[in-house]
């Protein structure tokens, strides 16, 4: 039993919005991508599959699409346009992230598809939403978490600001895209109305954003770049032994304090003053300075270990490298093992994030192939006959 | 025709605190949810600043507080009850915390059958390292983020706030809601066990597919584009604003279309002309030489100025924004009416995060302020629970409640 089994999306989103469709696609729900014939522009960006650039070995693009069936379509021809309303008239949600406008243009716009199908819920996402002065404008993730003050508080004071790794204005946006999505889908449970969903990445993107807006909407403060101490003063990198390691002065302070003194290590916080939460945070500069000295002749994974073993917060900085063999991880199966029969390889992928003791998420095929799952949705599901599917081809449509 | 608020009749019991989990709890009272914080009143509760306003006031505004002692055996009681009358159990403690109240889902589903919890703890409720400590930076440095949100010298510089709150806390929504309507489909509910490590890598992307798939280390992205080649991309100094000698414009240019305009937006000059420059290929071949140029151009610009001069020539272009751009600056949002005033008892107005999404068919987002610890107990208690006022005095006086 899946959460969301008998739901079905069409998914006609590329690059910014990929991952809605598959947090759906990882709890059961039938999620059909549909690209242009040519295949997706995310089947042409990078990694690749031992660097062999091919639509169907793009690692970015399994990423994203795992779960899903793909449906080759061209929604510029009208033929296909008509196809997609056929399916959009038995499915639950549509996903698409093209430009403000552009389904309207192609026959698809919200006033027609509510029409033909009074429950189907429409969620667009775009970078700046369906409204306001920016509608129009052009942004990627870059300029998207520049933008939603996501950038600007990360790296070195009086150097360039260091943009996230990944791309979290597009996740924040994907996430934000399905929560509200799946609001739209209560909703419809009360009366069986469907509605518009009209997420902006901008917006997500300074959703995911902890300080900056709290503290200038109520003391005009402007947050600063403070390099690696935190916002909160209570966390910063110190270098150690093989490495780099992140303080925290929070969590049991005297087991720290006992451990460092044992080290023969900074006697000064033996003075009664550092017990005081509020004191360290004001000193903060100066009692990092002290640790850092404290943890330099430290490995790692000695630190970690015997930080947590005192419940001190500590945790060693790493590379994703090593997350592949976390303990925690591999016992909890984080990692999913998806076999690609057509490549006689399998590959360890991420999973979902939470256990569900009903409803578990797994994975129930690989990324698709391009158009892997024409046939099978528009012959057996809408009814084509061999002949039309043949025309379709011809024209290209399909 | 407006209808009402998605999520309303659902009534959660939240037990959370600090960031992430109050993250979630947003997420579902600004859709309607009652939310009903419980919680602790003693000496220190403040100590993650004011509740009306800061961060505080921003995640906790359309909530309710009830103060309950949840280390008095009556205060559990009262808890049990508050989750008979609820739909949804959320909490962030680390595993052994609800446990200990006999307050997890085993313990629950015999008082509300259909009960769905959410355990948002740091690393799961199973495994080896359940039990380890965990706040959203550590989180962030052994995921990987720290180390390889590095400026040019290759230096870990990280996040400068917790993103892993941020990510656990809208992770948790979701979840909360797939859970909910497989209850609402087949009268069941269950238990999430929600890691916000996991959260957290969840949203690493392609890259892990990169080590997995491919063996390949990892280096610090820095101005590489992670979405496909582009070149010019990433930021660039801009002129001062006044004092501020800190502004920055983003920048990513992939098409030639893209090229041109932005070659018309700067006023094509000569260096443009380039064969050096003139495809994307050699663009990134020679991206050190092309960023100098640019930021000889930025920095004579103001950042938004030169945003909207590249935007009218359809190139992706924008600043960083910082926390004035963002609350006061930003036309987009402004229009929008992204940033939600409540109203605080003494009549100012604080402006809250909004919702990232519209419902074309929901009532108009609206919120409460942030409630104080305590402030919603004759609601919770009186209304809900119906406890009559000398019953409660009772209670405060067995300490299970705080007045």
């Amino acid at each position: 039993m899946s959460a969301l089994s008998g739901l079905r999306i069409l998914d006609l989103t590329d690059l910014r919005g990929a991952l809605c469709g598959r947090l759906f696609a990882d709890m059961g729900a039938d999620v059909i991508m549909v690209e242009p014939p040519a295949g997706a522009d995310s089947r042409r960006v990078g990694p690749f599959f031992d660097d062999q650039p091919h639509p169907n070995r793009s690692l970015f693009f399994w990423f994203y699409n795992l779960n899903k069936r793909s449906l080759t379509l061209d929604l510029s021809h009208a033929r296909g346009a008509e196809l997609l309303r056929a399916l959009a008239g038995s499915a639950d949600v549509l996903i698409e992230s093209f430009t403000p406008g552009r389904m309207e243009q192609i026959g698809l716009g919200w006033e027609k598809l509510h029409r033909l199908n009074p429950g189907l819920i429409l969620c667009s996402i775009t970078p700046f939403g369906h409204s306001g002065p920016w509608r129009d404008y052009k942004a990627d993730d870059l300029v998207l978490s520049g933008l939603g003050g996501m950038t600007y508080v990360n790296g070195f004071p009086g150097e360039a600001p260091v943009r996230p790794l990944g791309l979290q204005a597009y996740h924040s946006g994907a996430y934000y895209g399905a929560i509200g999505t799946m609001c739209a889908l209560m909703a419809r449970e009360r009366d069986g109305a469907g509605q518009r969903v009209d997420l902006s990445i901008l917006e997500a993107t300074a959703s995911a954003v902890e300080h900056v807006a709290p503290g200038y909407m109520s003391a005009g403060v402007v947050e600063q770049r403070r390099g690696t101490l935190h916002w909160t003063r209570y966390f910063r990198v110190g270098r150690c032994r093989d490495g780099y390691v992140m303080h925290c002065t929070l969590g049991d302070w005297t087991s720290l304090v006992e451990w460092v003194a044992a080290d023969s290590a900074a006697q000064e916080l033996l003075a009664p003053q550092w017990e005081d939460v509020s004191y360290r945070k004001e000193h903060a500069e100066r009692l990092f300075d002290i640790l850092d000295e404290w943890v330099k002749p430290y490995a790692r994974p000695e630190l970690l270990a015997r930080a947590q073993a005192l419940r001190i917060p500590y945790a060693s900085v790493r590379a994703p490298e090593e997350l592949f063999d976390d303990e925690q991880l591999l016992s909890r199966g984080f990692f999913v093992e998806v076999e690609h029969p057509e490549l006689g390889r399998k590959f360890r992928y991420p999973g979902a994030p939470y256990l569900f003791s009903a409803t578990p998420g797994k994975v129930h095929r690989r990324p698709p192939l391009l158009g892997e799952h024409t046939v099978e949705i528009l012959c057996a599901e809408l009814g084509l006959s061999p002949d039309e599917l043949a025309a379709l081809a011809g024209k290209r449509v399909i | 025709m407006a209808r009402r608020a998605p999520l309303e009749g659902v009534r959660v019991a939240d037990f959370t605190w600090v960031v992430a989990g109050p993250v979630t709890t947003r997420i579902l009272a600004d859709q309607g949810a009652e939310v009903i914080k419980i919680e602790r009143k003693v000496a220190g509760s403040d100590a993650l600043g004011p509740r009306r306003t800061g961060l505080q006031g921003d995640i906790n505004r359309a909530k309710r507080s009830v103060a309950i002692n949840m280390a008095a055996p009556q205060g559990i009681e009262l808890a049990r009850r508050l989750v008979a009358k609820s739909d949804i159990v959320i909490d962030n403690f680390s595993a052994r915390v609800m446990r200990q109240w006999e307050m997890d889902y085993a313990s629950l589903v015999k008082v509300k059958p259909d009960i769905i919890c959410i355990s948002m703890s740091g690393f799961g409720h199973t495994g080896p390292r359940t039990d380890y400590v965990s706040y959203g930076p550590t989180l962030q440095a052994l995921a990987g983020f720290t180390l390889l949100m590095a400026n040019r010298r290759a230096e870990p510089a990280g996040y400068g706030y917790s993103y892993a709150d941020m990510a656990a806390g809208y992770t948790g929504a979701l979840a909360t809601l797939f859970a909910l309507w497989h209850r609402d489909k087949t009268g069941c509910g269950q238990f999430i066990d929600l890691s916000q490590f996991e959260s957290l890598i969840a949203v690493i992307g392609p890259a892990l597919l990169d080590i997995s798939v491919n063996g390949r280390r990892q280096d610090p992205p820095r101005a590489r584009s992670q979405e496909g080649p582009a070149a010019p991309h990433g930021v660039y100094r801009c002129r001062p604003l006044g004092e501020d000698d800190d502004r920055w414009l983003a920048l990513s240019v992939r098409t030639h279309g893209e090229w041109q305009g932005f070659v018309r937006a700067i006023g094509s000059p000569a260096w443009t002309a380039q064969p050096k420059f003139a495809t994307l290929f050699l663009r990134m071949r020679n991206a050190d030489e092309l960023d100098a140029r640019i930021e000889q151009w930025t920095c004579e610009q103001d950042a938004a100025q030169a945003m909207q001069l590249l935007q009218r020539e359809g190139v992706p272009a924008g600043l960083v924004a910082n926390g004035a751009d963002l609350c006061a600056r930003n036309a987009q949002l402004n229009a929008r009416g992204f940033w939600m005033p409540v109203t605080l008892p003494d009549g100012r107005t604080f402006r809250v995060t909004g919702i990232p999404f519209k419902l074309s068919d929901a009532p108009p987002p609206a919120a409460r302020c942030a409630p104080e610890i305590g402030d919603d107990n004759d609601y919770v208690l009186g209304e809900m629970l119906g406890l009559t006022r000398s019953e409660r005095e009772a209670l405060v006086g067995a300490g299970a409640i705080w007045p």
